[in-house]
């Protein structure tokens, strides 16, 4: 018998039709997908004893609390801590797999000069020859913390310190203008509130301290049908908040001044609230109109919220109308809304105004890849990963997750006074300096970030104030000294202050006021950037959620 | 029958066979254990009646793994026996301070995080519900590595099909979610996976 190329062929097919039916095909494709996983160039988790370390986590200034489990020295593991009492075990998912993102493709391993590797030598000398050309201007993401003592240090007689805040912040801006208080100090206490009113702003997305409200709302709320605290979240579309709000009410982009005017309005005219107020301009049926509710749902909506006091208006940026119905609802400097913080929290600034012609910007490592300057001005920015700027004349590799001793002071916002420390866990795998590290190599008078840390840790120990919570409480006044006050901050646990008592802040609501957009100079370089939507991070979950969708605000 | 039903069959055949027969066997590399250890033995002669005496935990609740070299010491200082393993031991490793160096039958990949102690101390499993009966074995077993992914096949478990498999055949992921859901034990990706 002769065989002849087609008997070969449909031998080949009659194969074909056979391998499906044995283990080759599927077993293949379970060890190609394990083979690929252990290619050499593929960073391994390290073999070795397993120790768990406390520590926090300092991707976002709100500082949640972790458990390390660290693997040969290494950090292959994060979860929450139970113990604290911020978060009680909460974390975001960024948080929780942030120890793989000092091994993300994009770490930045070298100096960068305009795209071009180059040396930590040649950035310093370029650094001091711009500071010789113009006042030094430091944009700082995280304020409060110890390097950002260094940073004002440095601009004291050479330029300013900037802050580039969160939208958390920026949405207690309106209050500024009816009391003495600034922004940053005033926080919102979620705790005590039963029934927040959310204007967008992704309260279960990642939105102020990501663990305290996550943890606050699966305690209270999920699975209940009448919780304890009620979240209404007002969106256009059904993000992951709105779908998992107590109520979600969908309104039309821009309109949430209209609505809260809207509400106000009815709060007023039915008598629903013992608070008194401006009425707004905004008549009901105008409200319906920008909204696209109908009048009767934003009267059902007004009742609604007062049914579960106290309530609290949240904002997802600036909105002046938002902040106003606090007031209407009677939330400000009350229980369970807009109350202002100890005089800890406030923020140390510079206060000399906007420089219109730095010679050099350096952007600490905290801020957002989105913050790009718009200046003729050397940039030199610090960065654990390289999101792509365009802007920057220098990229300095900056330490990545845990690779740092940092202290965590009061989040942005939080009522509760709080101060932690993030020892270094991980080791740095090229040459990292973190900019405070840099400006101590141009300026040997500075005092480096641990000083500052330990003279905190003794200024803590005597004011004798709040507690330190670790497995156990134990009062500030029961520490020998400030360094063993700092070795047991070291250790993980967390300092937290005595309770706010609401009260003793004027904050008067005299007049109605109207959307504008968020005020910019112009020909000042630091008010026209971009919202900074991300941290300099690069996970997929991330980059894909609508976390801080607002526009931060930066302040002088 | 036509030629071409023939020649399909045949082709069809091959493909089975092949697959069935042939792969399995290509697939899988035979290496020898440094040293013929018998458990079985050790547990008669040295009254050895349960796990944790060698494959201990620690102090600090965390399981040590393989025993260390001490633990071989205490009975095998000098030579026991006139076997080559016995000469091997005590010769290539035991006087040279030199550990040695075992083929683990149950090594996962690194990113795989898994506490004995929660397993055994807090669950109650027993050591056989995953590791088979391999105590009782009166001769070493032989390793067999897959070629590809590098890994034991205590992993993915002596049967092709995965069918029908006795107790402790097996490590994949999809047998840890199986005892899970049998013992109603919610874990999330970290939880196992670093």
């Amino acid at each position: 018998m002769k065989l002849t190329r087609r008997d070969l062929l449909v031998w080949g097919a009659g194969a074909a039709a056979g391998l499906p039916f044995t283990p080759v095909p599927w077993k293949l494709l379970d060890d190609v997908s394990i083979w690929t996983q252990n290619w050499p160039w593929i960073p391994q988790p390290a073999r070795g004893p397993v120790e768990v370390k406390q520590s926090f986590c300092t991707l976002c200034p709100q500082g949640c609390a972790m458990k390390v489990r660290m693997a040969g020295g290494w950090p292959v593991g994060v979860s929450g801590v139970n113990t604290n009492p911020l978060t009680r075990g909460a974390l975001c998912p960024l948080g929780f797999g942030a120890h793989q993102l000092n091994w993300h493709p994009m770490r930045l391993r070298t100096v960068r000069h305009d795209g071009v590797a180059s040396s930590w030598d040649a950035s310093q000398t370029a650094f001091v020859k711009a500071c010789n050309r113009g006042p030094v201007v430091i944009v700082d993401g995280h304020p409060g913390r110890a390097a950002s003592s260094v940073f004002e240090s440095f601009t004291e007689k050479r330029g300013a310190c900037l802050v580039a805040e969160g939208p958390e912040t920026g949405a207690l801006v309106p209050y500024e203008n009816w009391s003495d208080a600034s922004a940053r100090a005033l926080g919102y206490d979620l705790e005590n509130a039963q029934t927040i009113i959310s204007f967008g702003a992704p309260m279960l997305d990642g939105w102020g301290v990501p663990g305290r409200f996550t943890r606050l709302w699966a305690e209270r709320t999920n699975g209940v049908s009448d919780p304890q605290l009620r979240l209404i979240h007002i969106e256009d579309s059904c993000s992951r908040t709105a779908a998992k709000a107590w109520k979600w009410v969908s309104a039309k982009p821009g309109s949430e001044g209209a609505l809260a005017a809207g509400l106000a309005r009815v709060l007023i005219e039915e008598c629903l609230v013992a608070a008194r107020g401006p009425i707004p301009r905004t008549t009901l049926a105008q409200a319906a109109d920008r909204t696209g509710r109908t009048i009767e749902e934003i009267r059902d909506l007004a009742r609604t919220i007062v049914a579960k006091p106290p309530v609290l208006a949240i904002a997802k940026d600036n909105n002046p109308e938002v902040a106003a119905l606090n007031g209407i609802l009677g939330a400000i400097g009350a229980r369970g809304g807009i109350v202002r913080r100890s005089k800890l929290s406030k923020a140390c600034l510079s206060r000399e105004g906007p420089i219109s012609n730095p010679g050099a910007i350096l952007i600490d490592s905290t801020v957002p890849w989105d913050f790009v300057p718009q200046t003729d001005a050397e940039i030199f920015r610090f960065t654990a990963w390289d999101g792509g700027s365009s802007r920057a004349g220098w990229l300095l590799p900056a330490p990545g997750f845990l690779e740092e001793l940092t202290d965590v002071p009061t989040a942005a916002t939080s009522v509760i006074e709080s101060y932690a420390i993030a020892p270094q866990l991980a080791k740095p795998t090229h040459e990292v300096r973190s900019a405070a590290q840099f400006l101590a190599s141009v300026d040997k008078n500075l005092p480096m970030p641990e000083q500052i840390i330990h003279r905190r840790c003794s200024n803590l120990r005597r004011s004798g104030r709040g507690s330190v919570h670790a497995q156990e409480i134990t009062p500030v006044a029961k520490f020998e000294s400030g360094q063993k006050l700092e070795e047991q901050l070291q250790a993980g646990a967390i300092w937290i202050g005595d309770p706010l008592r609401p009260g003793g802040w004027k904050c008067e609501v005299k007049e109605w006021p109207q959307t504008m957009a968020t005020a910019t100079s112009e020909g000042d370089w630091s008010a026209s950037w971009s919202a900074p939507v991300l941290p300099p991070l690069a996970t997929k979950l991330y980059r894909e959620s609508k976390l801080r969708e607002a526009p931060a605000r930066r302040t002088v | 029958m036509s030629r071409n039903q023939v020649v399909f069959g045949l082709g069809l055949a091959t493909a089975l066979l092949a697959g069935w027969v042939a792969f399995p066997r290509a697939l899988y590399s035979k290496r020898p254990q440094p040293l013929a250890f018998l458990h079985k033995t050790h547990a008669e002669k040295s009254g050895v009646s349960d796990c944790s005496q060698c494959h201990a935990f620690g102090d600090d609740g965390q399981y040590t793994g393989l025993p260390p070299m001490e633990t071989c010491v205490g009975c095998h200082s000098g030579k026991i026996g006139t076997s080559t393993a016995e000469a091997t031991l005590v010769d290539h490793y035991i006087k040279r301070g030199v550990s040695t160096p075992w083929l683990v039958y149950s090594r996962q990949p690194a990113n795989v995080w898994f506490s004995h102690a929660v397993h055994v101390k807090r669950a109650g499993l027993a050591c056989t519900d995953c590791h088979g009966h391999y105590g009782e074995l009166d001769q070493s077993r032989i390793y067999e590595v897959n070629r590809i992914s590098g890994y034991s096949r205590d992993i993915w478990g002596h049967s092709m099909t995965r069918l029908h498999r006795a107790p402790g055949d097996g490590m994949k992921m999809s047998d840890c979610e199986d005892c899970h859901r049998r013992h109603s034990v919610q874990v999330g990706c970290l939880g196992c996976h670093e």
